[in-house]
């Protein structure tokens, strides 16, 4: 029974992570390393927000998102796009942004672990299981924000536009589509699922300079898995992941879970590098 | 160019050496070879966690004494100073430290340690350099072990704290002989640890010695020091049917374990070896979810000797919290080095570690003596591992052993009947 | 010489004497602490030199280079601490096992193609640290393996020996990039299909330059093994990965002696920055950037290029 309800609130933490990565991969072809800093930065934005600056939780959390879009969006400007012929150039400098993310918040807050207030501090028993509030809340807002997405996509114009130029760039160019409009928008909205992952997750998991590192070999884990560029692809591989994580933990040891998605990567990319859902087309 | 440079670096060194002997005919007469060693500067290398309390504490702690044994002159006519080095908690890093102090900053005595990991890593390097280290903080009894084991080449290693995992263990296991059990009634316990190389060492002594009292041990699980997410964890030993977890920890998330532990109101009290809960500001900075936690502390604001309290509130002075344990090692052991230098009359390494063997010195803590290990010797008036809990509003209340009592044992806010 | 075919006078001139200063250094500084640094740059030099073979030829980014850099590493624990044998063993033992891990994987992630195999050798290189940790029983853990006995006491030596392995496998592998092996790798970068077409095993030709690679990185671990006389999980983080990609981008991708120059000029700028403590990896970052934007032919190999111009004009 702990599986079930544990296993959901992971999963719900890695779907709002993957979504946000395939979401700019299938539309910008951008494979971003730096996914993991907006995780990081939209929790240590709540904690900046509420322990130094003592707004209340909900603003501190909004506000904190919002800042991480933004940042998102600059970085993919002024650094990702000039490289965007090379794949590999890409990948390098996500990477080095990341880092340089990651020292900055050495640097700053130092490597101790902070503390984000929980949204709530009830603990609710599920069918036996003593759960703490927070992450049921998690496991709904992740759901909301999912849900909302998904509608976003298929009912209104700018949905259309971005499943166009996903679906072909060249063509979505002759219809008119400002694709750079359209990557900022994206990319705004994948940093902005990852702040908010790290804004719900911060209060139950670790906040410290390196917790970047894991969501996004988590992230990267599950798209490809589920098939880069493929939204329910990567839905049902964060379930599927989150859950073979949590069995692992319980019915074995803590110490294996991380091996789990890597292991999974490196099995996919092996033997179906398109993934369950994906489309050869991915690369 | 290359040729060019090695040419005139030679005649560089040409002059360089003609001018290094006749400064060395100079100061060939023992007055004047008296003379240069009196005004050189003995210091003192602190490879050390810096980034972490116990890294900060133990440099404060070293200042402190620095300052107060320059301020009486000195030791022999010379005066201390102190370089820190980073060791992280990473093997490699912690080589490079020693490498930087021994080889390049050159100094006379190492202070520090807390990783047991990166200074078992570091010993050989030590070793090689000849200079006495002074652990304040690392536990694993393999460390002082091979001072044993190879005596000739592992004598610089001294210990400096009660903090030998094995004797850390056997404490615990009085703690739960005699009040886990003797007076909470508590028999059933699960023992979770990080698994780091001192939680290793300590782990099966600790749990051999509780059987042997009387204890159930539901439950032993080591977990990954990276560790984020308990909740597995918590809810095995909630399901092993244990009444108290001992825990021990000191690189794990202990912050994250006391959250997750108080949100999801797990109804089992614990306690144990808590490094990061041994800071001063530990229940504060987590929301106050600590409370009814038992941590064991080598030190507390009590008259444990007659130094104990006036270091503590010195130590406030020159610091923004009350200090953790490696500080109390630390400042006792600019001291006892001191003591062992003026009993030998000079500062010859040797000669030195065979008085810092005939230690008795009174600390902060208890009084330290060596065993043939060179660790700190425990028992009655030496120095001890003392049990406090984390109370209402942040107040620590030491619970054991009975004789240092200050308050009353308390259960989770929702556990109370 | 056959042995220097395609050199010209500059660069074995050059590359002699680059190599002579440097085993001069310590003697011109006297001081433990500079053949201590001396030594570790050099072993870098291995290692960025093995990666620029297989990588920077063919263009397959291998982004978990560390995996091969500290199963060597380990096999020279195992063999000296666990198993006792001599520290000698561990040289040839380390590039055996090595290159054996390379075969492995190499089969399976060469045909896949942009970051992809990038990715699969990170994805390797972290279930390989794991393993490490879960298995501590056998590894040491976090802690690792520690007392592994030095190949030469006297670091002077050690340090010259070492420079002597960096001066020779980048000859080799500097003159296998001249022939017709080189000439293929880079083929290979430019279009795969043309060189399919024209019925050249590529894939023997990928996985064999990975083993190559990864065999002299074995060979770097073992010696980095016995220098630090210890090794611990630390050596498969991604984090030397890219220390090590970052060397090759300021040598010069594919120059082969470029990434020397670049492991050198980088880890003496990192002891340099020892004061700096904590900036040490943010100024590494800013500078991967920056080298990335503006100076994506790096700094070694066109700086070398240059004066090797500027010579040639000299003579008559």
């Amino acid at each position: 029974m702990e599986i079930l309800i544990y296993g959901a609130v992971t999963s719900a933490i890695y779907a709002l992570l993957a979504v946000g990565f395939t979401l700019i991969f299938g539309v910008a072809r951008i494979l971003n390393l730096a996914h993991g800093s907006f995780y990081a930065l939209g929790a240590y934005g709540t904690y900046v927000l509420t322990s130094i600056a003592g707004l209340p939780l909900w603003t501190a959390a909004l506000v904190s998102i919002g800042f991480v879009a933004v940042f998102g969006v600059v970085v993919e400007k002024v650094l990702i796009r000039p490289l965007r012929h090379s794949q590999l150039g890409v990948l390098m400098i996500s990477l080095a942004v990341a880092l340089v993310v990651e020292q900055t918040l050495f640097l700053v807050f130092g490597s101790e672990y902070r503390n984000v207030p929980s949204f709530v501090d009830t603990k609710i028993n599920l069918g036996g299981v003593d759960v703490a509030g927070q992450r049921l809340l998690t496991l709904a807002v992740a759901a909301v924000a999912i849900g909302a997405l998904y509608l976003f996509i298929q009912f209104t114009r700018l949905g259309s536009a971005i499943l166009a130029i996903s679906q072909d760039p060249e063509a979505a160019k002759y219809m008119g589509i400002p694709s750079d409009k359209i990557f900022s928008l994206v990319m705004a909205i994948s940093a902005a699922l990852a702040a908010l992952a790290g804004v719900m997750a911060g209060p139950f998991l670790s906040v410290q300079p390196s917790m970047h590192l894991l969501p996004i070999v988590k992230a990267f884990a599950i798209v490809v898995v589920g098939g880069l560029g493929s939204i329910p692809g990567s839905i049902a591989a964060a379930f599927l992941l989150g859950y073979a994580e949590t069995c692992v933990a319980y019915l074995i040891s803590s110490s294996w879970t991380e091996i789990v998605s890597v292991l999974a990567t490196l099995l996919m990319l092996v033997f179906r590098p398109a993934g369950i859902f994906g489309k050869r087309a991915a690369f | 160019m290359s040729y060019s440079t090695n040419f005139r670096s030679l005649r560089r060194l040409a002059t360089a050496s003609a001018l290094l002997g006749a400064l060395l005919g100079v100061l060939a007469s023992p007055q004047a070879l008296a003379q240069a060693a009196n005004t050189k500067p003995i210091r003192i290398g602190v490879p050390t966690s810096v980034q972490l309390q116990v890294g900060r504490d133990t440099l404060t702690a070293v200042k402190m004494a620095v300052d107060d044994i320059n301020k009486k002159g000195g030791v022999l006519g010379r005066k201390f100073e102190f370089v820190a080095a980073d060791e992280t908690e990473n093997p490699e890093t912690g080589i490079s430290a020693i490498k930087k102090l021994t080889a390049d900053e050159k100094v006379d005595l190492l202070i520090g340690g807390y990783t047991s990991g990166v200074t078992l890593a570091q010993l050989p390097h030590i070793s090689a350099a000849k200079t006495i280290y002074l652990g304040v903080g690392a536990a694993s009894p393999s460390i002082t072990a091979k001072v044993k084991q190879d005596y000739d080449n592992y004598k610089y290693i001294f210990r400096v704290g009660p903090i030998n995992a094995a004797h850390q263990a056997r404490s615990l296991v009085d703690y739960i002989a005699n009040f886990v059990i003797g007076e909470l009634g508590y028999k059933n316990i699960a023992i979770v640890g990080e698994n780091a190389k001192w939680v290793q060492d300590l782990v099966p002594v600790l749990a051999k010695g509780a059987k042997d009292v009387g204890a159930e041990v539901k439950l032993t699980e080591l977990f990954d020091t990276q560790t984020s997410d308990f909740s597995p964890l918590l809810a095995k030993v909630k399901s092993s049917g244990a009444q108290y977890m001992i825990v021990v920890l000191s690189h794990a998330s202990s912050d994250v374990f006391a959250k997750q532990w108080h949100d999801a109101q797990v109804p089992v009290p614990y306690g144990g070896i808590d490094v990061k809960s041994m800071d001063g500001d530990f229940y504060s900075r987590i929301g106050g979810k600590a409370i009814s936690e038992v941590a064991a502390n080598f030190a507390v604001r009590a008259p444990l000797t007659k130094k104990t309290i006036p270091f503590f509130d010195e130590f406030k002075k020159n610091s923004a919290n009350y200090p953790v344990y490696t500080a109390f090692f630390a400042y006792d052991s600019v001291y006892i080095y001191a003591e062992a230098v003026k009993r030998a009359g000079s500062f010859d390494t040797d000669k030195v570690i065979k008085e810092l063997e005939k230690t008795k010195f009174e600390g902060v803590g208890g009084e330290i003596v060596f065993d043939e290990m060179h660790d700190v010797q425990t028992g009655k008036g030496k120095m001890n591992l003392i049990f406090a809990q984390w109370q209402d509003k942040g107040e620590r209340a030491v619970l054991y052993p009975k004789e240092l009592r200050t308050g009353t044992f308390i259960l989770p806010p929702w556990m109370k009947k | 010489m056959k042995a220097f075919r395609g050199l010209d006078q500059f660069s074995v001139t050059g590359g002699l004497a680059a190599l002579a200063v440097l085993g001069f250094l310590p003697t011109l500084f006297p001081g433990k602490y500079l053949i201590g640094v001396l030594t570790v740059a050099a072993i870098y030099g291995i290692w960025s030199v093995s990666w620029d073979f297989m990588s920077g030829l063919t263009g397959r980014e291998n982004f978990g280079h560390s995996l091969f850099i500290g199963v060597g590493a380990y096999t020279a624990g195992f063999l000296n601490v666990q198993f006792g044998w001599g520290p000698w063993w561990s040289l040839p033992a380390s590039m055996v096992i090595a290159a054996l891990f390379g075969l492995v994987l190499g089969f399976p992630t060469l045909r896949l193609r942009g970051p992809y195999f990038a990715l699969a050798m990170l994805s390797a290189a972290v279930i390989m640290q794991r393993l490490m940790l879960i298995f501590w029983e056998f590894t040491g853990g976090e802690e690792g393996i520690q007392d592994i006995t030095p190949l030469i006491k006297d670091p002077l030596h050690y340090y010259w020996f070492v420079l002597a392995l960096l001066g020779g496998i980048t000859w080799f592998l500097a003159w296998m990039a001249r022939s017709r092996w080189g000439l293929i790798l880079r083929a290979i970068r430019g279009d795969e299909a043309t060189c399919l077409a024209a019925g050249l095993p590529i894939t023997t030709y990928k996985i064999a330059s990975l083993i190559i690679s990864a065999a002299f990185a074995g060979l770097g671990g073992a010696l980095y093994a016995h220098y630090q006389l210890q090794v611990s999980p630390q050596l498969f983080a991604v984090v030397t990965s890219i220390t090590i990609i970052t060397m090759v981008y300021v040598g010069g991708m594919g120059t082969i002696f470029g990434p020397v120059g670049g492991a050198l000029l980088l880890t003496l700028m990192t002891e340099g920055l020892r004061n700096f403590g904590e900036w040490r990896l943010m100024i590494y970052s800013l500078l991967l950037i920056f080298i990335l934007f503006f100076l994506p032919n790096g700094i070694v190999a066109p700086t070398w290029n240059r004066l090797r111009h500027l010579f040639s004009q000299e003579r008559p």
